[in-house]
């Protein structure tokens, strides 16, 4: 484990000695990904200029928004900057072959995987992330103690490893069809259910979709458990306010599980590309 | 001692076959149309400690994918292999441990980063001491005079310079197996020469057990003293490299300097004359008749010198595969592998 801790380290280094070598490349995906994020805050400030709260009497006014949006901002941003260059890698080295060159390491080869190469250059949405976190909290005047800061930061580790497992589950197929290039559009798709409060999902087309994607594929729970902790203990619980947190657990633990089933099979399946 | 053994090694491949045309693509989205490949069909080998193995065949013989069953990167559908007392395709880390890769037309170290920045990452993995790793790294880059590179870009490397430093990371955590698939594909002579030789210097120090493939003969006339050759998936000859040459050549190249104003074409009654640049004259002959043509060439020409020579090994190694190729079932059985194993070390 130790001996893994350091290749993820040394990795981390080797990424960011690698990342300041192409230093104007660095600063364009930087500046533009924070436009990107700019350009959100602003279309939801444009949004709330219209109504106070996301649907009557779901407590999801601005500033509770903004938790929930910088929540899911820092988890994408980490998932960005750690996970998805090494998925778009492993597409690739399956299918060139040099996965080969993995397989043959003295160290459990989804590690190797899934920590290799690191992206830097989106970690600024990261800081922005944390910083719209921090403003949203002091203009609702909620001081999180402790106990809530360190929940908040449970689950969205949590988060991170479902939307890990559910990258890595995607980029595994790629060993059976052989080319996966539309693995960042299906990701995308998948995601974008889980990038609003679970409250919308409501009516007879919301509700299945709201099943789906907190039952079956967990991108529901990813964002709305950790945001929701950390603002909700403004308002009454109930019972099945606090299951959520519980549930988000065990489809953590389901999701790495089913990630690793589904890449354990993939490396057996892999028939290294001709040389 | 036996570190390497395989029995009945076989790998198929299912491939979709591909029908030509537009039509045949958009029935191919419905339904497709499969065939298996056999890319490995039953090799049985035993290789010692310390032997130097070249794995010998034509394009999609099943070389590269031997080596990839026997370092574990792909499973086999049938047969056996243990490689140092483990099996390859469980990936035991105390296997992965004691063998290393080397593919000549890929590169596993990072290429925008000083190789320096690799070496290091493959210190932390293999979990080499830092008195070891700096002894070996510096050791193995200095005979292979590469330090001076350590520092810079691997993307900025010559072809030559950039497999020196791959086989450098390879070798870094001592491996007793090595096997390198065509280590020298695409290099100039320099740099062919230079690693021959420092797979020779660092084989004879570590006494590692190598398999190599390669197209070169001149890598494995240099390097190896035993030679597998495979066609078809199967192992068809495994030999001495002279072996080769005794079991296969069914001529030799008689070389004849005249003295005399006589035309050469009347040499052509001895055999095929292969080329003529007077007064040097060379004629392919049958081994059975090479001493009965040397007498009527000296009887009947002004000789100045003659010499008898195999032919070239290229030669000989395209009639090897085009033999096996035309009968390759002969051997499936192992019944027609040609055994010259009284000629190997």
């Amino acid at each position: 484990m130790g001996r893994a801790f350091r290749v993820i380290l040394t990795c981390a280094r080797n990424s960011l000695v690698r990342e300041l070598m192409f230093r104007t490349n660095f600063i364009i995906v930087t500046a533009a990904s924070l436009l990107w994020v700019c350009a959100n805050i602003a279309f939801y400030l444009l949004v709330f200029q219209y109504t106070p709260s996301i649907g009557a009497g779901t407590g999801w006014g601005r500033s509770q928004f903004f938790v929930f949006f910088a929540t899911g901002l820092i988890i994408n941003s980490i998932v960005h900057s750690v996970f998805m260059p090494n998925a778009d890698l492993f597409s690739e080295r399956v299918r060139t072959g040099v996965l080969d060159f993995l397989l043959v390491k003295p160290l459990d080869c989804q590690v190797l995987v899934s920590f290799e190469r690191l992206d830097l250059s989106t970690g600024g949405n990261l800081v922005v992330g944390v910083a719209l976190l921090i403003f949203s909290l002091i203009e609702l005047g909620w001081v999180p103690g402790v106990i809530p800061i360190a929940l908040y930061v449970i689950y969205v580790v949590c988060g991170v490893a479902i939307l890990y497992s559910l990258m890595f589950s995607l980029a595994a197929t790629t060993v059976w069809l052989g080319r996966n290039q539309t693995l960042y559009d299906f990701w995308f798709y998948l995601t974008i259910f889980g990038r609003y409060p679970m409250e919308i999902y409501r009516g007879p087309l919301g509700l299945p979709l709201r099943i789906v994607f907190t039952f079956v594929i967990p991108v529901l729970i990813v964002v709305n458990v950790p945001a929701r902790l950390l603002i909700r203990p403004l308002y009454p619980q109930t019972l099945p306010e606090w299951g959520l947190p519980l549930f988000a657990l065990a489809a953590t633990a389901g999701s790495l599980w089913c990630c690793r089933r589904i890449f354990q099979a993939a490396i057996e399946s892999y028939r290294s590309a001709s040389s | 001692m036996i570190v390497l053994e395989t029995k009945g090694l076989t790998k198929h491949y299912r491939v979709y076959q591909k029908q030509e045309g537009l039509w045949a693509s958009l029935r191919g989205l419905m339904r497709r149309e499969y065939r298996t490949i056999e890319a490995v069909r039953g090799i049985d080998l035993q290789v010692e400690r310390g032997e130097f193995v070249a794995f010998l065949g034509p394009n999609g013989a099943g070389k590269t994918t031997t080596l990839k069953l026997l370092s574990g990167i792909i499973t086999p559908t049938a047969g056996t292999a243990r490689v140092l007392g483990h099996i390859p395709w469980k990936r035991e880390n105390a296997y992965r441990r004691r063998f290393a890769l080397v593919m000549g037309q890929k590169h596993q170290l990072w290429w925008d980063l000083p190789a320096a920045d690799s070496f290091r990452l493959h210190q932390q993995i293999y979990g080499i001491e830092r008195r070891q790793f700096e002894q070996t790294r510096d050791e193995l880059t200095t005979i292979l005079g590469v330090r001076h590179l350590l520092d810079r870009p691997v993307r900025e490397l010559s072809l030559g310079e950039r497999m020196k430093l791959e086989l450098v990371a390879a070798l870094l955590h001592r491996p007793e197996v090595l096997f390198l698939d065509e280590p020298t594909i695409g290099l100039d002579v320099v740099a062919q020469y230079s690693i021959q030789q420092f797979l020779k210097q660092y084989q004879q120090k570590y006494h590692t057990t190598i398999l190599l493939t390669s197209h070169y003969m001149k890598d494995v006339a240099a390097l190896c003293r035993r030679v597998i050759v495979i066609v078809a998936g199967q192992v068809v000859y495994d030999g001495s490299l002279s072996g080769i040459m005794h079991r296969f050549s069914r001529d030799k190249i008689v070389t004849v300097v005249l003295s005399d104003g006589r035309p050469a074409g009347e040499l052509a009654r001895f055999g095929e004359v292969v080329s003529t640049e007077w007064p040097r004259v060379k004629i392919r002959v049958p081994r059975p008749q090479v001493t009965e043509a040397i007498a009527g060439i000296l009887h009947s020409h002004a000789v100045q010198d003659l010499s008898v020579e195999d032919p070239p090994l290229e030669e000989v190694i395209v009639e090897v595969f085009s033999h096996a190729e035309l009968s390759p079932r002969q051997s499936s059985t192992g019944a027609g592998v040609a055994k010259g194993r009284e000629n190997s070390p």
